[in-house]
């Protein structure tokens, strides 16, 4: 009797838990989007991982290929750029995105590109620029707003020579600003982190010899309070008054910090979606073919360009996947480089691509097969 | 022995236990006290969590999107969308390793009990103890090693239920051993008295007699396995969309989409991220409390 109570009670259990399998949704539409306006809709499982620095860009670019094409799912993990390189070269993803073009020269006895070349069947994998988050340096002083800095200034505050804000350094550039004297507080990123490497790639690039250390993941400098992730640092200077960091643009907006404008050279430029946009239409393209690993001229002294730009890659086979993955992954990157959908990454914090870029980007995926 | 009987029924004299000496009173307080703060410590980590998880995660439970939606197409400054891909994952990932690591821990625990003796199950009792103390990450690099490293599989949400089993065994063997012992030897000497093989004496008494036991430990086994992270991050990669395939794709539970908005700035991605840690706790404790249930519903009569 006992027995047949228990089975009575596992097969109500098991029961609603069909029930449940039948009952969710995968429709989150707010009825206004219907179908592709511009083709007909592909369908199939696209898996991507990697770099969390454009974990809200792919986020949003899935959310409206998702609309139109409601029978294909793609899913990016942000486990950071390190693990989705390694994950794609072991075939675990079907594309991988990254802070940084694949390496042509050995690390550990392993050259990326070839191991890449070698999961994608021989061919080479290409690098294809596609989300663009200009870093921003947020600082926290209330009444100041419109801070302007240069490189040097900068370097000198990140390693902590300039100790308090108003240092006749920081003042000679901000004429007409009323500094206060508080304590400068640096916070920095205790991982690694592609942002960490690109703010230093911008700060050796341009201000050579006030910025000495060699740029790499991990931050070098002395000073400061090490947080995890851009989120930590960013709550980090929204806590402390006089605190400065590096970090993407939407931590520095979405946590209401100050933006300060970049002065390279050729005055003072404000960050936004536009000026951003300008470093990229003045970057070369380094790599061969429709490989687009992108060298970012950091210097730049071109009037109106925001110099701190991280340029995200996402890493595919030009060719080797499966014919049905191929159709989905071209259809996806055409619309992720999108005119529409580089402009709409804007609202998430992200620079749109140049339209040079996007035609470059294009024919790429037109080349991938 | 009459001596013995006189001194109980004469008057007992005034004897040191009614009448604790000062010293003792004042020790005994200050056990109690004691006893109390401790408890109080312990709970108030408890009461703290619970209280942060219900005031920042409630008010999106209310909302019946929440269990019959996913989060496909809801981008992380975005409100909206529910938290059925995960909750699907998370049932089904615990129900496969529920099926696999049950049979192989129950039949463990009557190996140990009612067979085991000498070396073997020395060796095996050990290795339980041994399983037991293994951290989850260790569990899923060893299960990441055998599955992709070497048979050059995807991660699937079968491999996490493979960690899982590793992590389930140990808990269900030694429960279900307590269980088994519980079971008064008199039983089984009344039904072997009656030349019933040793088999059916296990499958028919011992088994059926410690049924509601055996089951507590299941749950609470489970309960301990749905909210491990470790094999989750490693083998079990986190999608948006419903995935009820275990063999095939990304699929969701909520400890991964708890951890993909962790360290979002926008409110309403941490929102999501707070209510998913309340349904978790929410599953895990209605499991708990079925277990409990089912204890109280059928105790083993004595």
């Amino acid at each position: 009797m006992k027995l047949s109570k228990h089975v009575a009670l596992t097969s109500v259990a098991l029961a609603g838990a069909l029930a449940l399998t039948a009952c969710g949704s995968d429709d989150n539409s707010t009825g206004s989007s219907g179908s592709d306006e511009t083709g007909t809709s592909v369908s199939g499982t696209l898996n991507g991982e990697g770099s969390s620095a454009q974990k809200n860009a792919i986020e949003e670019v899935i959310s409206t290929f998702g609309d139109n094409n409601p029978d294909a799912t793609v899913n990016y993990n942000p486990t950071g750029s390190g693990d989705g390189v390694k994950n794609f070269i072991a075939k675990q993803v079907d594309f991988a995105g990254s802070d940084s073009a694949l390496k042509t020269e050995a690390v550990d006895g392993v050259v990326e590109a070839d191991a890449a070349a070698e999961r994608c069947g021989g061919n080479p994998a290409w690098n294809l620029p596609l989300v663009a988050g200009p870093i921003a340096i947020a600082y926290n002083l209330p009444g100041v707003e419109g801070l302007t800095l240069t490189p040097e200034v900068a370097s000198e505050i990140f390693l902590g020579e300039i100790k308090t804000w108003n240092d006749p350094k920081i003042a000679a550039i901000n004429e007409g600003v009323t500094l206060p004297s508080t304590k400068i507080s640096v916070f920095f990123r205790s991982d690694e982190s592609g942002t960490t490497e690109n703010f230093q790639k911008y700060l050796s690039g341009s201000a050579p010899k006030a910025w000495t250390a060699e740029p790499s993941k991990v931050w070098p400098g002395k000073v400061g309070e090490g947080r995890a992730k851009s989120d930590g640092v960013a709550q980090g200077v929204k806590s402390v008054e006089g605190g400065i960091t590096y970090a993407e643009w939407s931590y520095a907006t979405s946590n209401d910090l100050g933006v300060a404008k970049i002065d390279n050279g050729a005055g003072a430029v404000e960050l936004t979606g536009e000026s951003a946009g300008a470093a990229l239409t003045a970057a070369e393209v380094a790599g061969e073919g429709n490989d687009l690993k992108l060298k970012l001229d950091y210097a730049t002294q071109t009037a109106g360009t925001y110099p701190i730009v991280l340029v995200t890659y996402e890493i595919v086979c030009s060719k080797g996947l499966d014919a049905d993955k191929t159709t989905l992954l071209k259809s996806f990157l055409k619309h992720f480089a999108s005119a529409d959908t580089q402009s709409g990454l804007q609202e998430a914090g992200y620079a749109p691509l140049p339209a040079e870029i996007q035609t470059k980007v294009n024919t790429a995926i037109d080349a991938i097969s | 022995m009459s001596a013995l009987t006189q001194d109980t029924l004469s008057p007992a004299p005034a004897s040191p236990i009614d009448k604790p000496s000062a010293g003792r009173a004042i020790k005994d307080k200050l056990a109690t006290v004691a006893v109390w703060t401790a408890f109080g410590i312990a709970i108030i980590p408890l009461v703290w969590i619970l209280y942060t998880v219900v005031d920042r995660g409630a008010n999106l439970l209310f909302d019946p999107h929440w269990w019959t939606n996913s989060q496909r197409g809801i981008v992380a400054r975005v409100a909206g969308g529910g938290a059925y891909h995960a909750i699907i994952g998370t049932l089904l990932q615990a129900a496969v390793t529920a099926i696999i690591a049950v049979p192989i821990a129950v039949f463990t625990a009557i190996y140990l009990v009612e067979y085991g003796r000498g070396k073997l199950a020395r060796t095996v009792s050990f290795m339980v103890d041994i399983l037991t103390g293994i951290p989850s990450i260790v569990a899923a690099l060893f299960i990441y090693a055998v599955w992709v490293t070497t048979f050059g599989l995807e991660r699937v949400g079968f491999a996490v239920c493979l960690a899982l089993v590793l992590l389930m065994i140990p808990v269900v063997v030694r429960s279900t051993e307590e269980m088994l012992k519980l079971v008064p030897n008199e039983l089984r000497e009344a039904s072997y008295a009656l030349g019933v093989p040793k088999w059916k004496t296990i499958f028919k008494i011992v088994l059926p007699t410690s049924f509601s036991g055996i089951v507590t430990g299941v749950l609470l086994g489970l309960a301990r396995i749905m909210g491990e992270t470790a094999p989750l991050l490693i083998l079990g990669p986190y999608s948006k969309s419903i995935n009820t395939d275990l063999f095939g794709g990304f699929m969701a539970a909520l400890p991964t989409m708890i951890n993909q908005d962790r360290v979002e700035s926008y409110d309403p991605a941490l929102n999501r991220v707070w209510a998913a840690a309340l349904t978790l706790i929410v599953l895990v404790m209605v499991l708990n409390i079925a277990g409990r249930v089912i204890a109280r519903r059928s105790k083993v009569s004595r």
